[in-house]
């Protein structure tokens, strides 16, 4: 396959489909020059006009070798289908893109991954779940894969980053848009410790008919598909759906029944689509790796403090309710729960509320 | 004849002597007033005219001309309106006594005579004072507010006849005279109307608000619609130090060129609390305009300003509140001229959590997109943040907590300890410009906010397991400092410090995502 006219029709949004159709005539005739893509007929028919007319603008040998060598200045790297960094999981499947952008280290792609991904709105306890299984699961040495969107994907690169584990994020867009921009900081920290990668050139922006298909690679680059919370209309379905059609793993995490976003994992459940996980235990020993031990430090507590733990062991509760039970002064509570919550024993949640960690 | 008299007038918070000088010569009947006077000062003569005409007096057909020295100040308002009325009357030689010349005039005439008030007399009088003039003639209705200033002789009337008659000597002097009271009695009279007993629950944001009060940190509350931020908001001036004379003064004065007065107190004997809705403009914060006027962040000096759904306030309007917060005071220059007016005043801001309002809420879902709450939050900028020691959340009571039978603690004995704590501060920073801990200098903080090495060994570690931010650090140490004031404690604890990071949620990461 000829890696150079591979990028060149990427530069024009074909459909994975017709690309391979086109690459299958490319090596037929042993096509080597971008000019002569555009003069074969037989392409030329397998294109709609807009797509023709958008790459005869762009066939220009010129503006293709600047192409290039800015992919190289900015420090993008293209995997094909069939060079040896590809990954080996995405390789044999239907729909595989033919091509990925990548920036930072390509040697994830081959890893042992597992896809972690969900609301962008979670709730406190998706919130905690999804912090809990991305720390485990990667300090356990899984790559864990997500989209870089709010919530859930956000949390879950930041977890891995922050336990020095490793994570790949696949983008609905162009390298160059990252999406949400909020989390641009983000995606040079992964850049820098882990992979960004897009089947879309880098100027590409995104737009909503792309965001289902990255999905596609988010479940195919991995061993299974965690999904902690999301709603019944969640475009978690798509990633769910694709990880089925692979044969990959889902795994769910169980929710309250009245939660709305706990709605898909809780009937993906029922269903039986989904393995229900109580645990990262319980996906770690699915694929046979041992997790690291969280030795069960003895924590030293004052009276106080026991006291509140033995509050929140109800569950999550907030500064108020606390007060009123613990019957402690706002003041000693407060530095009680602070003290807490600095040696990692608790967690704080936004609306002042608190539960254990 | 010529006649020459005092006035006064005010630029900013302080003034100046204005002398009108009349003079009356015949030809054709003409009135000029020069001396850089605004349209209300033109106006004067109208006025003086009809007034003088009404009260019995004559006005002779003859060539006026009124200069207001000195000429190059602008002088505004109808202050002037007596003192050219008595000025025409003593050209005219129908006041004969020429110990007039002492009293400073300031007075509105209406068309029938009467004096009526004016705005800016206590100002005017503390600045006259202070040059060296005693004798004042002033509004009847002006009296209540001289009558808290000591060492000078006023005098009220209500009409352009007694006061001739009073410098003809044709009545008893003393009848006139403004009686001094003292501030006190004024000041115990008043009464805080809001108390914290009515507030149920909001534990947290009640020790908030108290540390605040003790140490001058200006806060943010962070909650829902109708938690209760306005309540609560409301009631924390009524826990801050009483206002001292001094101080009293100063917030009159303000309050007097505002002509938001309220003229049968005189005095402004409370902490002033201002709330600006989010629709002002930034003249309307900071003060300035075509007649000076000082802004709402000036009427709040020495009290509260309560800036309700903050991130709602033009992004502008909120970054002008950054200097004012640092030196306490706004300096608004303009074309025509620059004026200085003090702003020290504690902020109070609240805002919801996101757009909606839910977020983060238990029994409520959230509707908004995370990009509208991360726009929502970006509104409020580094700095801006930077001057705010004290974030607290503010959560939705529930209907139980509200008819929970259980007594709150009452606003007078949360005060006592405040008071207690400002004293311990009063003590500390005695004979440097700072008075509360907020206002702590880098090297003060150094000075006074040492930790020991179990304090250090806890603030490390909150840095890197709560990833707070490094502006955090300063504040956290300025609060704990307050937090140990209230507790009669010397040195700094660890729990003061565990409690101090409590109040810096929004440095926290957990609102992004």
């Amino acid at each position: 396959m000829n890696k150079n006219i591979l990028i060149f029709l990427s530069l024009v949004e074909i459909s994975n489909k017709k690309l391979e159709k086109i690459m299958d005539i490319v090596e037929r005739e042993e096509i080597k020059e971008i000019r002569e893509v555009v003069d074969n007929k037989e392409i030329v028919n397998l294109l709609s006009t807009n797509e023709f007319a958008n790459l005869v603008k762009k066939c220009n040998d010129r503006l293709f070798k600047a192409y290039l060598s800015n992919l190289e200045n900015d420090n993008i790297k293209v995997v094909t289908i069939e060079e040896a960094e590809y990954p080996e999981k995405l390789r044999y499947l239907d729909d595989a893109p033919l091509l990925l952008y990548c920036m930072g280290d390509i040697s994830l792609l081959n890893t042992d991954a597992i896809s972690i991904v969900g609301t962008r709105m979670p709730s406190n306890y998706g919130k905690f779940v999804t912090e809990k299984f991305a720390g485990a699961l990667a300090s356990a040495g899984l790559t864990v894969v997500s989209g870089l969107a709010y919530g859930v994907d956000a949390i879950s690169h930041r977890k891995t980053l922050e336990v020095n584990g490793k994570t790949i994020a696949v983008l609905g867009g162009g390298l160059n848009h990252i999406y949400p921009e909020a989390n641009a900081n983000l995606a040079s920290e992964i850049i820098e410790k882990g992979l960004l990668i897009s089947e879309y050139p880098p100027f590409a922006k995104p737009t909503k008919y792309t965001f289902p298909l990255r999905n596609r690679i988010i479940a195919g680059l991995s061993l299974g598909t965690l999904i902690t919370e999301a709603g019944k209309k969640s475009g978690t379905i798509h990633t769910k759906e694709y990880a089925l059609e692979y044969g990959r793993d889902v795994f769910a995490v169980p929710g309250n029944i009245n939660s709305l976003k706990s709605e898909l994992p809780n009937s993906l459940i029922r269903s039986a689509q989904a393995e229900c996980v109580l645990d990262p235990e319980d996906i770690l020993s699915r694929y046979n790796i041992k997790g690291v031990k969280n030795m069960a430090k003895a924590v030293e507590v004052s009276l106080d403090e026991a006291t509140i733990l033995k509050l929140l062991e109800d569950g999550e509760q907030d500064f108020d309710e606390l007060s009123k039970k613990s019957k402690l002064p706002t003041n000693i509570l407060n530095s009680c729960l602070t003290t807490l919550e600095i040696r990692g024993i608790i967690k704080r949640m936004p609306a002042k509320t608190y539960m254990l960690s | 004849m010529l006649s020459k008299l005092l006035s006064y007038g005010l630029t900013g918070i302080d003034g100046f002597l204005v002398e009108i000088e009349t003079d009356i010569v015949g030809g054709l009947p003409h009135f000029d007033l020069v001396g850089l006077g605004d349209t209300a000062v033109k106006e004067a003569k109208e006025r003086v005219k009809s007034a003088i005409r009404n009260s019995g007096f004559e006005y002779p057909l003859k060539h006026y001309t009124v200069n207001l020295a000195p000429a190059d100040l602008k002088k505004e308002g109808p202050v002037y309106d007596l003192g050219i009325a008595i000025g025409i009357l003593s050209a005219s030689e129908q006041i004969n006594n020429r110990d007039y010349k002492k009293y400073i005039f300031l007075g509105e005439l209406s068309l029938d005579g009467r004096i009526k008030k004016i705005r800016g007399v206590l100002p005017m009088l503390i600045s006259a004072r202070s040059q060296g003039y005693q004798d004042f003639i002033i509004p009847k209705e002006n009296a209540k507010e001289a009558s808290f200033i000591s060492n000078i002789n006023c005098y009220a009337f209500e009409n352009l006849r007694e006061v001739v008659a009073y410098l003809n000597n044709e009545v008893e002097k003393e009848q006139f005279k403004v009686k001094t009271m003292s501030f006190e009695e004024i000041a115990l009279s008043s009464v805080n109307k809001l108390d914290f007993e009515n507030v149920k629950g909001q534990k947290m944001a009640k020790r908030a608000l108290e540390i605040a009060a003790a140490g001058g940190h200006n806060v943010l509350m962070i909650g829902p619609p109708g938690s209760g931020k306005s309540m609560l908001a409301k009631c924390f001036s009524g826990i801050l130090p009483n206002l001292t004379f001094e101080e009293a003064l100063e917030v009159t004065k303000i309050h007097s060129i505002a002509g938001e007065l309220d003229l049968n107190q005189g005095i402004i004997t409370e902490r002033p609390f201002r709330s600006p809705h989010h629709t002002a403009t930034a003249i309307s914060l900071t003060g300035g305009g075509t007649h000076s006027k000082p802004g709402e962040i000036s009427l709040a000096h020495n009290g509260v300003l309560f800036l309700d759904e903050f991130p709602e306030y033009s992004r502008h309007l909120i970054e002008t509140l950054r200097q004012p917060l640092e030196d306490g005071y706004i300096t608004v220059a303009r074309a025509q001229q620059t004026i200085t007016y003090p702003a020290s005043f504690t902020l109070i801001a609240s805002m919801n959590p996101c757009p909606c309002g839910n977020y983060g809420s238990k029994d409520r879902e959230c509707t908004c997109s995370p990009t509208q709450i991360h726009r929502y939050l970006s509104k409020l900028s580094g700095p801006i943040m930077d001057r705010i020691d004290i974030h607290v959340e503010v959560d939705n009571i529930t209907y139980k907590e509200l008819n929970d039978e259980n007594k709150e603690e009452p606003t007078s004995k949360i005060k006592e300890r405040v008071d207690k704590a400002r004293e311990i501060q009063l003590e500390r920073f005695k004979g440097s410009k700072v008075f509360c801990n907020a206002k702590m200098s880098v090297p003060q903080t150094k000075q006074f906010c040492k930790l020991s090495p179990e304090c250090q060994n806890l603030m490390s570690y909150a840095f890197t397991n709560l990833k707070l931010s490094a502006r955090a650090h300063d504040r956290i140490l300025k609060v704990a400092r307050t937090i140990a004031d209230l507790a009669g404690e010397e040195n700094i604890l660890p729990a003061h410090i565990a409690e101090a990071i409590s109040y810096r949620g929004l440095d926290r990461k957990y609102f992004s995502v």
